[in-house]
């Protein structure tokens, strides 16, 4: 009984120290054992694709039964609301020039030109509470890396983690371990935007490192700075929803809203680098 | 045997494909409830600390591949989950809801916790320049707590059905058995 005890701590013993080595393997990106996740991945995705089609089928058919009375009131707002569309589309032309002419006086050149996107659907989201990461059905067999910047409508969304064969995981800017290197297009500035846990939940991420002297106020904007490698400059994270003072440091953070709506993110676009490999490998020699 | 076996891995599937792509929709104050962790302080409850621990560490390893940052960490926090709890209860009061409640309660508070300190304490180790402070309160109170309510409260049934699947098979060997 006692060797059977001893035996059976033992087996625990060499268990613990090898996934240690395991962890401590797996945790740099680039690593060979990835391939092994990557296959049990391949039985997984499929099967996860579906299940979150149905997921979302079921919540749209939900909401088909509640509509009925409403979808006359909404037909008369819809009438209404395309008037007021086309106003906008004439705006939104007059703003586009606006943002071309603003851009060229930023320096921020249209660099997204050199990049391919890669569409993705959100297939399946981490199951624990801390993290912020989600898989998509695009892998590597359809041209995606590791570290390849990842947008959804105009906004940052993150940087795939992980590319498999036919998925990847992302891990997103409000994921707690995700750093961006942003910029302040009021005044080029250099910020950092990272995510945190306690706001996490309502999508939001924090702004540090703000220069004691800069001038910010809530609702300027914030863009990717570049710097570091992942993401391109120029991809639009978002803007500013609170400063706050801390109370002990001379220091201050912004809490920053992303154009990205993290709750209903169903496809994104992952950039892919023309001139093969410089994205992905800058980021993953850091 | 090799029936349950099947059965067991079959389970695993399901389980892991629900938690990841249907469970988020019924979220309750932004909270998921885990039912892996429901499954494995089940499974431990159930049959015992070494079971417990075999199926902590395959749904662990699952989890691991298919979120995880790196290979093992959930797969680690889940043996050691399944060994604990099956070590502590020693398969007493099995059958009693209010030790599964009470069981699934503190453990997803201790589980839940032991990830998010190692989780920091491995940043901070290891990649500094990423590490955030820690808020235990917050980790506790918003996060922590509410998911140990949820499973709680989804460890009844999930338990029930873990019983009568049980059932089944030691009825079938019994039948088995008189012939």
């Amino acid at each position: 009984m006692l060797r059977l005890f001893k035996n059976k701590f033992f087996l625990l013993l060499l268990i613990t120290v090898f996934i240690f080595i395991l962890m401590g393997v797996t945790a740099k990106q680039n690593s060979k054992l990835n391939w092994f996740s990557n296959t049990i991945n391949v039985i997984f995705s499929p099967v996860e694709k579906f299940f979150s089609g149905i997921g979302d089928k079921i919540g749209s058919g939900l909401s088909y039964f509640g509509d009925v009375k409403e979808v006359k009131k909404e037909n008369a707002k819809l009438k209404s609301d395309i008037d007021k569309l086309e106003k906008d589309t004439a705006d939104l032309e007059r703003y586009k020039q606006e943002n071309d002419r603003l851009r060229e006086a930023l320096n921020l050149k249209n660099q997204f030109n050199q990049y391919d996107s890669i569409g993705g659907n959100v297939i399946a989201k981490d199951p624990g509470n801390w993290f912020d990461i989600f898989t998509v059905d695009a892998g590597t067999k359809d041209g995606v890396g590791n570290n390849y910047p990842v947008i959804a409508g105009s906004g940052l969304v993150g940087r795939v983690l992980n590319a498999g064969f036919i998925s990847s995981k992302i891990m997103t800017i409000i994921d707690v371990d995700s750093t961006v290197s942003g910029m302040l297009t009021k005044t080029g500035d250099q910020v950092i935007i990272k995510g945190d846990l306690s706001l996490k939940e309502q999508g939001l991420c924090r702004m540090d490192y703000i220069p004691t002297d800069e001038d910010i106020s809530v609702g300027d904007s914030v863009v990717t700075s570049g710097i570091g490698g992942y993401y391109p400059k120029g991809i639009f994270i978002g803007k500013i929803k609170e400063i706050r003072q801390t109370n002990n440091e001379f220091t201050r953070y912004a809490i920053i809203e992303p154009v990205v709506d993290f709750k209903r993110l169903e496809e994104v676009f992952i950039l892919k680098n023309k001139n093969v490999g410089n994205t992905g490998t800058d980021g993953a020699g850091k | 045997m090799k029936a349950r076996n099947i059965v067991f891995a079959v389970s695993i599937f399901i389980i892991v494909v629900l938690q990841t792509t249907v469970l988020h929709y019924i979220k309750i104050f932004g909270i998921t409830p885990n039912i892996m962790v429901v499954v494995v302080i089940g499974i431990a409850l159930l049959f015992g600390n070494t079971q417990g621990a075999i199926a902590g560490f395959i749904l662990g390893f699952c989890q691991d591949i298919t979120f995880g940052k790196m290979l093992g960490f959930y797969a680690l926090a889940g043996l050691y989950l399944g060994l604990v709890v099956g070590i502590v209860n020693k398969r007493l009061y099995r059958e009693n809801i209010l030790v599964i409640i009470f069981f699934t309660f503190i453990s997803t508070i201790v589980y839940e916790l032991s990830v998010y300190l190692v989780h920091e304490w491995g940043m901070h180790l290891f990649s500094p320049e990423n590490s955030n402070n820690l808020d235990i309160l917050y980790a506790v109170r918003n996060i922590t707590l509410p998911e140990a309510i949820y499973n709680s409260i989804i460890s009844v049934p999930i338990y029930a059905l873990m019983i009568r699947i049980n059932d089944r098979f030691e009825n079938a060997n019994k039948s088995i058995r008189k012939y």
